[in-house]
């Protein structure tokens, strides 16, 4: 598209990928310049992950053409793609757990013609990359002890390692904390500084706006448009996208609270290895209100939302549901005395990705949904029943026979959002509802929660993403090393408080109601 | 060539799909096997004919079929049902010789005519089936509680198992339950307490009724039930059964339960119906092809009669095939191992898509078509 543009390093011009009936990429042109960071951003489906897996060789392009460095090339595996410059760091990362960094790094290269490995040769040269480019970088620890911040970064330094010119981020920050993500935008930087280019794919708005230099938008497998992201805004990108006008805030009816549904009362949770998760966390909430849990991952949000249906047993403490002590309820007990759960995992906890729509539809209350004395199921029952969930939710299916998880994943999400939402729960616990989400699917995910809330559900709304923390919760805790560093009603909340909340700080600076640091 | 065949992301579930490439294994496999036929001088053509015609041409051969066929069934439904619970159970030889010495002990029980403790006949079988039911379920029981329980390995255990079961029917016979003679097996059981054939001059015994409802109560259970359901989420995702409210470890343990009495009932199916006696070696492998039968049935109950009655088939049409031709007996072990593999290995087929340029080509049996 721009084609005057000075110094394009790689330009995919017209390529088309078809998967048996699909067509993933419907001739797609996009330029990458040297020294740009270039968003790719687009909803789930819409062919941008195909489009850079042909860029690195996974898979190749039926028609069209790939050209670097002003030469038409042909990439038949990620090989070719690297030998010319081309390098991708995966949402999931492809390293040798129990290797050493320096180990995963030369891994599959074949650079001393002698066949003798040289470590400690390897190691120098790594450890004089990772200094330059700040990325703080231990070549000879363990993979499997490093965070996995650090771990995104064993992965960036791989392909700087083999001189990498165009570095494609898969979600690169799908899996990192508010600080590492400063960490890596800081690194992308000062890679573009040294002239390399760096390719993000990703569906989250403001980050685009915060370092990239130019986003292309992709919708339904073709290529929408190629922006200056100065020449644009977050309501402007989210249009094109989705194409249509999306609200990023949220309507919500003023909160009315009614009786006290949930009353944690400070509870301490072991994980299996017997680290402390949990410990003195106290919480209550409301028939009608949405209390958000914020706080970094891994300080024990999930944890708590494991013991609020037990499937982590709790060490101490007491839970009570509607004045009733269910600390020794099985999961299945807890269930029927109407808690409901969307768990973080919606592929391996949430559903059942090789069962049907309508076998997912009745997991949980498959005793419910029983004739005969409850001996046999009921299918018609549970027909009407997965209809009524796609239909009132918006699941997009062929029909209710389709397997779960062929669904993407802002569809899956709107059945398990359904299915609990439909059981009328008293109390919802809700984990990441949108994490990987696209924009559309967010808003219809935020809705569903916040009509359960206008029912009088009382929802406990644990999440990592900020935005939607402020924007759904009536009041908020945050939690930090496993207790409640702090509990703000929404209408006080800043994303500057919360954040020095997240941090370790105490909300002695902030004139608020009761203190509950424990 | 490449140009004909486009991969599929995931494989053709389709019924049509199924029954082509699984056709296709078998055909390919008897086409491998006549090759190796003609060395020696035989005629393939006319061996599968008489293969053919002994097994299932005849009602006495297919009635002969239907016998080997009976314990095969009552097996692959036990691995049906435990293996989707997600275990990784393979202890069915030990069920199956449990069973069989559960139901000589209450035949021989009476005195050597005569029903056991003079029972009426119509209380007979219901007590030999639940005795010899229950035995089967303990013994698979205790291995399945290892694993449940205390996360112990399955599959290693009930292996094992298999041998303890072997040397406990080896005790039996050659000790407490050993007729007088130079062979160690039990005295032969009283006629009364065998299972009565179904037409008399056929060798069906009623022990195929046994399997049937057997099959029927297992697709009833896997699909109409919530229990049924619920051990099919816990062998496909224990951690999102519990999400779901589903006790894992109980289902597991009521499915370990139902698969070694099914197990068990395939040994006495083998000594009240075939060999009406208990003796050393009476298993012969049986646990283990019922098992294939139920891979290559992939799990699913129904399927898993049309394919032991083919496997049946092949061992009563091929030993009559190696009699006539006078081709050597590995000959049909080699038919029945090809069998298996090209059945399973026609999997990879699912995985693509038949492309023709022109529709001139005469298309290749072993491809599946666009389903």
């Amino acid at each position: 598209m721009t084609t005057a543009a000075p110094e394009v390093r790689v330009a995919l011009n017209r390529i088309t990928k078809r998967f048996a009936r699909v067509t993933a990429n419907d001739k797609v042109s996009m330029t990458i310049e040297a020294g740009e960071i270039h968003a790719l951003l687009g909803e789930n489906g819409a062919g941008k992950s195909t489009l850079m897996q042909i860029l690195y060789g996974l898979y190749q392009a039926d028609e069209g053409e790939i050209v670097v460095d002003g030469k038409a090339v042909t990439f038949r595996d990620p090989g070719d793609a690297i030998a010319c410059g081309i390098g991708m760091v995966h949402q999931e990362f492809m390293l040798v757990q129990p290797m050493t960094v320096v180990e995963n790094v030369i891994l599959g290269l074949k650079e001393s013609a002698s066949g003798v490995l040289r470590l400690k040769a390897a190691a120098a040269r790594l450890q004089a990359l990772s200094d330059k480019h700040g990325l703080a970088i231990d070549p000879w620890a363990q993979v499997q002890h490093l965070s996995v911040g650090v771990q995104q970064r064993v992965e960036i330094l791989k392909l700087l390692y083999r001189d990498a010119q165009v570095l494609i981020l898969d979600e690169p920050t799908a899996v990192l904390t508010p600080k590492e993500k400063e960490g890596l935008f800081a690194t992308l930087k000062s890679l573009c500084a040294e002239g390399r280019s760096v390719v993000i794919v990703t569906h989250k708005l403001y980050e685009i706006m915060a370092i990239a230099r130019r986003v292309s938008v992709m919708r339904a497998g073709k290529m929408v448009e190629t922006v200056a992201v100065a020449d644009t805004s977050e309501t402007d990108l989210a249009r094109r996208m989705v194409g249509r006008d999306v609200v990023l805030r949220v309507e919500k009816s003023p909160c009315q609270p009614g009786r006290t549904v949930l009353h944690v009362d400070n509870i301490a949770v072991r994980d299996e290895s017997g680290q402390q998760k949990i410990w003195r966390a106290s919480l209550k909430v409301a028939a009608g209100e949405i209390l958000g849990i914020a706080g970094v991952e891994g300080n024990g949000q999930s944890e708590l939302a494991s013991a609020l249906l037990n499937l982590m047993p709790i060490e101490a403490g007491r839970i009570v549901l509607e004045g009733e002590d269910i600390s020794a309820a099985t999961p299945a007990q807890r269930r029927q005395k109407g808690i409901g759960f969307i768990p973080a995992d919606r592929r391996e906890v949430g559903a059942f990705i090789s069962l049907s729509l309508e076998d997912n539809a009745m997991l949980g209350s498959q005793r419910s949904f029983t004739k005969s004395k409850g001996w046999l199921l009921d299918r018609l029952k549970i027909a009407r029943h997965a209809k009524e969930i796609i239909s009132r939710f918006d699941v997009r299916t062929p029909d209710a026979q389709f397997e779960a998880g062929k669904l993407s994943g802002g569809n899956l999400q709107k059945l398990i959002l359904g299915r609990e939402v439909m059981q009328k729960p008293k109390l919802l616990v809700v984990e990441q509802p949108t994490r990987g989400l696209d924009v559309g699917a967010v808003e219809a995910v935020w809705k569903g929660l916040l009509d359960a809330r206008d029912n009088g559900c009382a929802i406990v709304l644990i999440s990592a993403e900020l935005e939607e923390i402020i924007n759904l919760s009536d009041r908020i805790a945050v939690m930090y090393n496993g207790q409640i560093a702090g509990e703000v009603e929404a209408a006080k909340a800043t994303p500057a408080l919360l954040s020095e909340l997240m941090a370790g700080g105490s909300l002695n600076n902030a004139e608020q109601q009761h203190d509950q640091v424990a | 060539m490449t140009k004909w065949l486009e991969r599929r992301l995931s494989p053709a579930q389709s019924p049509t799909a199924l029954a082509l490439t699984s056709g296709g294994g078998i055909l390919a496999a008897f086409i491998v096997s006549g090759l190796l036929f003609l060395p020696f001088g035989g005629n393939p053509l006319t061996a599968y004919g008489f293969l053919f015609s002994e097994a299932f041409g005849s009602s006495r051969g297919f009635g002969l079929s239907l016998v080997q066929a009976t314990p095969l069934i009552l097996i692959a439904l036990a691995t049906v049902v435990i293996w989707r619970a997600g275990l990784g159970y393979i202890g069915f030889e030990g069920c199956f010789l449990v069973g069989a010495a559960a139901a000589s002990w209450i035949a021989l029980s009476g005195t050597p005519q005569g029903l056991p403790w003079k029972l009426p006949v119509e209380v007979y079988w219901p007590v030999v089936l639940i005795v010899t039911f229950i035995a089967g379920a303990l013994w698979a029981g205790w291995v399945g509680a290892l694993r449940v329980r205390f996360g112990g390995n399955d599959v290693l255990i009930s292996l094992m198992a298999n041998y303890v079961a072997i040397f406990l029917v080896q005790y039996l016979v050659s000790g407490p339950m050993r007729a007088p003679g130079d062979l160690p097996q039990t005295p032969r059981l009283p006629h009364e307490t065998w299972l009565p054939l179904v037409i008399s001059g056929i060798k069906t015994h009623w022990g195929i009724a046994i399997a049937a409802i057997a099959t029927l109560f297992t697709c009833w259970l896997m699909r109409s039930t919530p229990a049924g359901y619920e051990i099919a989420l816990a062998g496909l995702n224990p951690k999102a059964a519990r999400y779901g409210g589903v006790d894992v470890a109980r289902r597991q343990m009521s499915a370990v339960y139902l698969g070694g009495g099914f197990a068990a009932l395939a040994g006495l199916c083998a000594v009240l119906g075939v060999q009406h006696r208990l003796m050393d070696g009476l298993s012969g492998g049986v646990g283990f092809i019922g098992l294939v039968i139920a891979l290559l049935a992939r799990l699913n109950p129904l399927m898993v009669i049309p394919t032991a009655i083919l496997y049946g088939g092949l061992e009563v049409g091929g030993s009559a095939m190696q009699r006539q031709t006078g081709l050597p007996t590995s000959v049909v072990l080699i038919l029945q191992s090809l069998v298996v593999l090209l059945i399973l290995a026609g999997d990879i087929l699912r995985y693509y898509r038949l492309r023709l340029p022109v529709r001139k080509a005469t298309p290749d049996t072993l491809v599946e078509k666009e389903s």
